[in-house]
């Protein structure tokens, strides 16, 4: 009876998923955009709609082709800031872009996932923030993959003494991203939801307009202590990085 | 008296034409019957190498399958294989795991043979050997006919199963331990059995016997 069952469960399987892009990341219904790439990284596109995670409770949709080879550039043109070297110490290998990205019902801009080595791309993001977001992500990707180097009590103890961060990035209201015009230690009002996410806007305003943020430092204490750990951890990941 | 009627000629002609489809019908169904028929068996007594070390000899149903290895690129990996090989570990192997016109996958020495198949656990078995460590290649492209160690979702996790691609996969370049490439009898791994619903196949194909040519 036993060996009955099993031969029946065999057989009714539901369609075959198992194509190569799914076995190595395990999203279906991905195809190969662009994997020639200087830094290695691989490009993937959403050729139907997804719906992951141990509860189905990630979705994102197909992407439209114009839509995708106009957002593209941007992604290409940010990602190029990293070298292969420095993807590879930080688990960066596949780049998924599809539109409209959920988890457990809350849109988000990027979902990254460093054992499998992906990072998933919302390229409907709010244009206004989409490079940074790319660049918030990927720091996302950094901590996980050394997170000795970007320890959070240790960032926490830069803040004031009265200052307390949300219980989680999620439950708290601190969400916009625009940038404060006095800064007080946080670049955002998303950056004092959670440590890692205070780190995340540090690193990305580094990335797409180190400059103003320096500049912005000159006359904040804290944030200058935020912006040297940023650079000092990120010289022990990779010591030839540079903002 | 009866009287003899002739047929007419369409009466011939329909005859000739029912005969004909019963031909062609009996005829289709012992020629499908067998897969193998249009598949050219490679003899490698009659195949010249430069260099016979790295040449192994699988054979599967429909025939001889010529795999040079490649012990530059994964030297560890193939030392693996050919021992594996060497000790007829592989012998009655199934190929458990088809993807159609992808690849196919075989090599569970534990709970894979053909003798002692265990569909609960067919994909998890050890060779006893040990784990290895990815040897991975820049370099290497996994063109159609590639062989390579099958890992689980983590790297160092190779053993002894192995796939062969049936078509060209780039994205595997840098994600699996290359093994070789298939020189002669991709006919041969195209007739594997694959199955209707899952990549997972019910009464599976499987290798007769594997060896090195040396």
């Amino acid at each position: 009876m036993r060996i009955l069952l099993i031969l029946i469960s065999l057989t009714f399987i539901t369609a075959v998923k198992a194509d190569e892009i799914y076995n190595l990341i395990k999203i279906p219904n991905l195809d190969i955009y662009k994997i020639e790439t200087k830094n290695k990284i691989r490009y993937l596109n959403t050729n139907n709609d997804f719906r992951i995670g141990l509860e189905k409770n990630i979705t994102c949709s197909r992407t439209n082709s114009t839509n995708l080879n106009k957002k593209f550039l941007l992604i290409e043109k940010n990602l190029n800031n990293y070298s292969s070297g420095f993807l590879k110490k930080n688990n960066i290998k596949y780049l998924v872009m599809c539109e409209n990205l959920f988890i457990s019902n809350i849109n988000t801009g990027g979902i990254p996932d460093t054992k499998k080595r992906t990072l998933i791309i919302d390229i409907n993001f709010n244009p206004k923030y989409f490079e940074r977001m790319i660049h918030h992500e990927i720091f996302h990707m950094i901590q996980k993959s050394n997170p000795k180097f970007f320890d959070e009590q240790k960032w926490s103890l830069l803040n004031k003494k009265d200052f307390e961060y949300a219980k989680c990035s999620t439950c708290s209201d601190r969400l916009n991203l625009d940038l404060y015009k006095k800064t007080e230690g946080f670049l955002t009002e998303y950056s004092k939801s959670i440590p890692s996410e205070d780190m995340a806007e540090v690193f990305s305003f580094l990335m797409i307009d180190k400059a103003l943020v320096e500049d912005k430092s000159n006359d904040d204490m804290i944030l200058k202590n935020k912006i040297n750990f940023i650079k000092s951890s990120l010289s022990k990941v990779d010591a030839s990085f540079k903002f | 008296m009866i009287k003899q009627v002739k047929a007419s000629l369409s009466e011939k002609v329909l005859l000739i034409f029912l005969i004909l489809l019963i031909l062609i019908t009996f005829g289709s169904y012992f020629l499908l019957k067998d897969k193998c028929l249009f598949v050219k068996n490679i003899d490698p007594n009659k195949i010249y190498f430069t260099n016979t070390d790295n040449i192994a000899i699988m054979n599967v149903e429909c025939g001889n399958v010529i795999i040079e290895l490649d012990p530059i690129t994964s030297p560890n990996s193939v030392q693996r294989f050919k021992t594996l090989i060497k000790n007829g570990s592989y012998d009655g192997s199934t190929f458990y795991r088809v993807i159609k016109n992808t690849l196919i996958q075989a090599g569970d020495i534990e709970y894979g043979n053909i003798n002692d198949l265990n569909y609960t656990k067919i994909g998890t078995g050890k060779s006893g050997l040990g784990l290895l460590k990815s040897e991975l290649s820049d370099e290497f492209q996994f063109k159609k006919g590639s062989v390579a160690f099958a890992r689980k979702d983590d790297f160092d996790t190779e053993d002894s199963q192995f796939f062969i691609t049936l078509k060209d996969i780039p994205i595997y370049q840098g994600e699996y331990t290359p093994l070789g490439k298939v020189i002669y009898g991709m006919d041969a791994l195209e007739k594997i059995k694959s199955g209707n619903k899952s990549a997972y196949v019910l009464r599976p194909d499987y290798i007769n016997y594997f060896k090195l040519l040396d």
